[in-house]
């Protein structure tokens, strides 16, 4: 059976500019990346990109677990599409922003799902792309390691690079997006202003927009 | 906020019924990740018997233990000797044919798991997905040299001969790696559209080898089974290493028949490959 994950969605996004995707789960969110990074191919329509488009839709893409972490930094970043002299040239910031010690020798198989994690964030946040397509399962790890991802990908969104991000965190997605995306089954319901579609939105869901709960994840 | 220049020419992504990719960009693509196809060999090379007291000298054990019980078999079914081969000779040609077989087969089995293997890549990285298959026919022969290091010190120890004929066996081998890879092509896209191929592989290659001169000479095929061989791509390179480990020159015939297998089959998986590529993140 084939189902239409996207249907008539068309929007275009300003380079330089963020651009939040937010919907419940199962909305599209992260088909609409995949089209975009072109892993997967429009059936209908056309996705057309200028520029060098980096998703993070997965932590520790590439990385294989046998082998030491510091290993995986050059594997998770040569899978990203870098070259081996960006990877090295960051590899210390890398390292340091993983913040795993001398647990960096060990093989991969040996860490904590949240360790994973951490390399994983650690890796994808120090790319370089023109297009950042970052999803939401990029903060994992600790409260301590999240608390660090954040300013991270406040930092990503802030740079030169244009970047679309998908959030549940809404209030995030108020603070940084330039406008905002909302999907349900693969449809757009809104498209606008990132503060106007957050409101429509926790409007449509009967959240108190007040709410800190509601904001921080919803 | 200041904009990074934008590139000339956009990426545009239609629907699939285009079929095959542009050949040029698709190669420079391919091209460009050689770094990360390289280090994700080397890497899975590294990563196998790990956990194992012999490690990596399984690399060249599992063959040679393979060999081992088959030439046990054939001498059990047909003891040398038997038709005129000697002993010796006939321990060279289970080794050697054991070593080259269980090539094609990797090539064939890591091929056409590769994609599917590689599902998390293919699902949140765009990349040449013939990246995949690519890194599982590296592996392959980079886990083939080792084996025929091993077979040539047989090969002495055994009294075979030397002679310049043993330089067409490299030619061979790159042929044979050609057409590896022309199977791994192949099969990957059978295999993701229709996983049941990976059930019947193991009985492929199984009947692959008793159909191939491994076990016997090509002198021992009965002549009514002779046509049989005729479409068995491996049956060219058999017989020229035949002729070339009993230090005879290849027959030309052979060494055309290979190349022929080879680059067809090449050209018919890359074909199937790049036209189906674009649809494997959707079905896995």
């Amino acid at each position: 059976m084939m189902v239409d994950a996207l249907r008539g969605v068309s929007f275009a996004v300003e380079a330089g500019s963020v651009y939040g995707v937010i919907g419940r789960n199962g909305a599209g969110k992260t088909t609409l990346f995949r089209t975009i990074a072109g892993i997967l191919p429009p059936s209908e329509g056309r996705v057309t990109v200028w520029g060098r488009v980096t998703p993070l839709l997965s932590l520790g893409v590439g990385f294989n677990r046998e082998l030491t972490g510091r290993e995986n930094i050059l594997l998770g970043g040569l899978a990203a599409g870098l070259d081996e002299e960006t990877v090295y040239e960051h590899f210390a910031e890398v390292e340091e922003f993983a913040g795993l010690g001398e647990a960096i020798e060990f093989p991969m198989r040996t860490y904590s799902s949240g360790m994973f994690g951490r390399l994983g964030f650690s890796v994808a946040a120090h790319l370089n792309p023109d297009i950042l397509l970052i999803d939401e399962a990029l903060s994992a790890g600790d409260a301590a390691f999240r608390r660090k991802c954040m300013p991270k990908i406040v930092e990503l969104c802030e740079r030169d690079c244009t970047v679309m991000i998908v959030s549940h965190g809404l209030e995030f997605v108020k603070q940084l997006a330039d406008r905002c995306l909302w999907i349900d089954r693969g449809e757009v319901v809104s498209e606008g202003p990132a503060g106007d579609v957050v409101n429509e939105y926790l409007a449509a869901d009967s959240i108190d927009p007040t709410s800190a709960v509601a904001l921080e994840d919803v | 906020m200041a904009t990074a220049q934008p590139p000339r020419t956009p990426l545009v992504y239609e629907p699939t019924e285009t079929g095959l990719p542009l050949l040029r960009p698709y190669l420079r693509d391919l091209w460009a990740r050689r770094n990360f196809m390289w280090h994700l060999a080397r890497t899975d090379l590294k990563a196998e018997h790990y956990d194992t007291a012999l490690g990596q000298l399984w690399i060249v054990l599992d063959p040679l233990l393979m060999a081992a019980v088959y030439y046990l078999l054939r001498t059990v079914v047909r003891p040398a000797g038997s038709s005129g081969v000697g002993r010796n000779a006939l321990i060279a040609h289970v080794l050697w044919g054991v070593f080259f077989f269980t090539f094609t087969s990797n090539c064939l089995t890591a091929g056409a798991r590769s994609v599917m293997v590689g599902k998390g890549l293919v699902l949140n990285a765009s990349f040449p997905r013939a990246l995949l298959p690519l890194v599982a026919i590296i592996k392959a022969s980079v886990d083939f040299v080792p084996t025929f290091v091993v077979y040539l010190a047989f090969h002495a120890w055994l009294g075979q001969p030397f002679t310049v004929a043993l330089l067409v066996v490299p030619i061979l081998f790159a042929l044979q790696t050609v057409f590896g890879l022309g199977l791994a092509l192949l099969f990957a896209p059978l295999m993701v559209f229709y996983r049941d191929t990976g059930g019947f592989l193991p009985y492929l290659t199984r009947l692959w080898l008793y159909l191939t001169p491994v076990l016997y000479l090509v002198s021992e095929i009965p002549p009514n089974l002779r046509p049989v061989f005729l479409v068995n791509p491996l049956y060219p390179f058999f017989g020229a290493l035949g002729q070339i480990f009993v230090g005879a020159v290849p027959s030309p015939w052979y060494l055309l028949g290979a190349a022929a297998w080879a680059f067809v089959t090449f050209f018919v998986g890359a074909v199937l490959f790049l036209a189906r590529e674009r649809e494997f993140a959707v079905r896995l």
